[in-house]
């Protein structure tokens, strides 16, 4: 068997399981309307704002290593990792680059710095540090899984660079988006909506330059000599099968200027096609994706955290 | 009768009402540093007001993209029209106007990409139309009367381009033209989104408007981004164009900026694109230079936030600097339609 492909199998860890579930007492189960969302159970006697909070910072430190490591071969800074913080293995610069593409690196880096040093600045001493991050073996173990190969390194290229960048930005959409709607009364006074709101945006600029990049890219030389439009779409359809549905497949717009005659347009919007809305996923369903592992309780690990997310949402509940 | 729309919000009250029993854990100890959000200027409005106000918003987005991408408003049937476009409800409360644009708006497009762009962006900000008006029901406002002519050569000049702007005329001007918009949408329902009431049809309609500030925020990455791409060393003077409206666009939020100043999100709140001029320090490397795809505060990296009044001031070209005064002008030569105008 693939070692790399176990992480991509259901792992359940019984101690973080009994740890999340148990202690909070009473899990809260809903039917899901009749729709085709799972059925939502949820730890909910405990989760406040700091958690959800945390839960973004989770996310925060994965983008920024990554992206700080393809822009400058190294990552954050010890003092934005908190104390026994975890490692990050793997990670490297793409090389390369014309200055124009070093220039968005750099900005994708610097913004996704930011906003852990913003995160941890708002959470103050209830910060959680930096968990074990892999952006190595997951990018392998996500490329076996979606069906791109046994491999695939996304410090390789500029275009590669995009692929991997692809995998975290819509992601990173779902996720504000699905959580902006749980902050407190409090919260919201607070200013945390706001924030959350703010970043959600900018997570989606940073979506939007990768899909209109990869859909220009196909658009220029086709899918047989820029294959990463087609990888991107086959992490989306992983995605997908891992995070409830909530994707949009990246497409080549078809017709021509001239005569009006687009049939299909592109496809840059991640959202539902019946009301042009961005998804929203519950914290399960992006837990579920990060880990690398499909539906089901108790998942606590895997895929870009080994060891797991720090802090009150960590573990599946369903 | 679940409308697909109704569907959609009850999926997503399901799927967060477990976590909301558990929300309402005060964390007054917390404080957010840096964080200066935009006052409400709306307070008496009700959530209808609040999405009403970003109807007429949707009204004059979905009207530019339909006319550049399609030849025809919202309101009109057009065989050129693609799957998901269609044709939109206009009527509602208040004075129902019309479209004031040039003959023949089409933009004739060169570029296949920029093309396509803008028949997804129509289509996607049509679908923002009828949303709003589907969930606003009885509630929903007229479409009011808008200009996309002479209010861009108004913005021009009030910009320092020039005396005339003309945004149906190719494929750069159009996407200045959607430069306009894009990132107003963002700050108007950043804005927004903590108006809302805090029981379940407030949030409903939050996570409803969070969705579509995502998706403005998809269409100024994706505006952003083809400018840059188009005009990369910011030779061909696109890049500029982006500036100079940026800077009008903060010019007008701060003349209606909420006192006290403390509040007030930042002087600038928005930034054009630039060509890698700007540097930063990654990690614990030298200054880099980096790009400015994304419009937002330079330090938290978070978009901005615009009050309802910064908004109409925006749109109505310093139509909204006289409070309980309906702004008019530009875009809205007769104002908006609804309480918040």
């Amino acid at each position: 068997m693939d070692p790399l492909g176990k992480l991509y199998e259901r792992r359940v860890n019984r101690r973080k399981f009994m740890a999340g579930i148990g202690a909070a007492g009473a899990t809260t189960a809903l039917a899901g309307c009749g729709s085709s969302q799972p059925v939502i159970t949820s730890t909910s006697t405990a989760v406040g704002d700091s958690d959800i909070l945390n839960f973004a910072l989770n996310l925060e430190y994965l983008e920024a290593q990554f992206y700080l490591h393809a822009a400058t071969g190294s990552g954050l800074l010890a003092t934005d990792i908190g104390s026994s913080p975890g490692t990050v293995t793997g990670g490297a610069q793409v090389t390369g680059l014309t200055s124009a593409q070093q220039n968005i690196l750099n900005e994708i880096a610097y913004d996704e710095q930011q906003h852990v040093r913003f995160l941890r600045s708002a959470l103050g001493s209830a910060a959680v540090a930096m968990p074990n991050i892999d952006i190595v073996n997951s990018f392998n173990a996500l490329a076996s899984a979606a069906g791109i190969g046994s491999s695939f390194n996304p410090y390789a290229s500029f275009n590669s660079f995009l692929v991997g960048a692809f995998i975290f930005e819509d992601v990173g959409v779902t996720a504000y988006s699905g959580a902006a709607p749980l902050i407190s009364t409090a919260g919201i006074a607070a200013g945390y909506l706001t924030a959350a709101a703010g970043i959600m945006a900018v997570e989606a600029y940073h979506a939007a330059y990768v899909r209109t990049a990869l859909t220009a890219g196909a658009i220029a030389l086709g899918t047989t000599a820029f294959p990463y439009l087609t990888y991107a779409n086959q992490v989306s359809t992983l995605r997908a099968s891992l995070g409830g549905g909530n994707e949009t497949t990246l497409t080549i717009p078809s017709g021509t200027t001239s005569a009006t005659s687009i049939v299909t347009p592109s496809a840059i919007v991640a959202s539902t096609s019946a009301n042009a809305i961005a998804y929203a996923r519950t914290t399960d369903q992006v837990l579920h994706i990060v880990y690398g592992t499909a539906n089901g309780s108790g998942v606590a690990k895997g895929g870009f955290f080994p060891n797991g997310l720090n802090g009150k949402i960590s573990v599946t509940a369903s | 009768m679940a409308t697909q729309e109704t569907q959609t919000l009850d999926n997503i009250i399901a799927s967060r009402r477990a976590l909301l029993v558990g929300g309402g854990a005060a964390l007054a100890a917390l404080a957010m540093p840096g964080i200066a959000h935009a006052a409400s200027s709306t307070t008496g409005f009700g959530d209808t007001d609040i999405l009403n106000f970003a109807l007429n918003l949707e009204y004059l987005e979905a009207n530019f993209y339909y006319l550049a991408a399609f030849g025809t408003n919202i309101s009109s049937a057009n065989t050129l029209y693609p799957t998901g476009a269609m044709v939109q409800g206009i009527t509602g409360t208040g004075t129902q106007g019309t479209v004031l644009v040039k003959a023949s708006p089409k933009v004739p497009f060169v570029n296949l990409s920029v093309a396509s762009y803008a028949v997804e962006t129509a289509i996607e900000e049509g679908k923002h139309v009828a949303f709003l008006r589907s969930a606003l029901g009885p509630a929903a406002v007229a479409q009011p009367q808008i200009d996309l002519m002479t209010s861009f050569n108004a913005l021009a000049s009030a910009a320092g381009i020039g005396s005339a702007f003309d945004p149906f005329a190719s494929d750069a001007n159009f996407l200045i033209g959607a430069y306009i918009f894009e990132d107003v949408g963002v700050t108007a329902y950043n804005g927004a989104a903590p108006l809302f009431t805090t029981g379940t049809t407030g949030k409903t309609y939050l996570a409803a408007a969070a969705g579509i500030l995502a998706v403005e925020a998809y269409h100024a990455g994706l505006v952003r981004t083809t400018i840059n791409a188009l005009d990369p060393t910011g030779t061909l003077g696109y890049m500029t164009l982006t500036q100079q409206v940026s800077a009008l666009r903060a010019k007008l939020a701060l003349a209606a900026a909420p006192s006290p100043a403390s509040v007030y999100d930042a002087t600038p709140d928005d930034y054009g694109v630039t060509p890698g001029t700007i540097t930063v320090s990654l990690g614990g490397g030298a200054s880099v230079s980096r790009s400015q795809i994304v419009d937002a505060d330079p330090t938290n990296v978070t978009a901005f936030s615009r009050s309802t009044t910064q908004v109409l001031n925006i749109v109505t070209g310093g139509g909204a600097t006289t409070a309980n005064t309906k702004a008019t002008g530009v875009f809205f030569p007769n104002g908006l339609n609804g309480l918040i105008s």
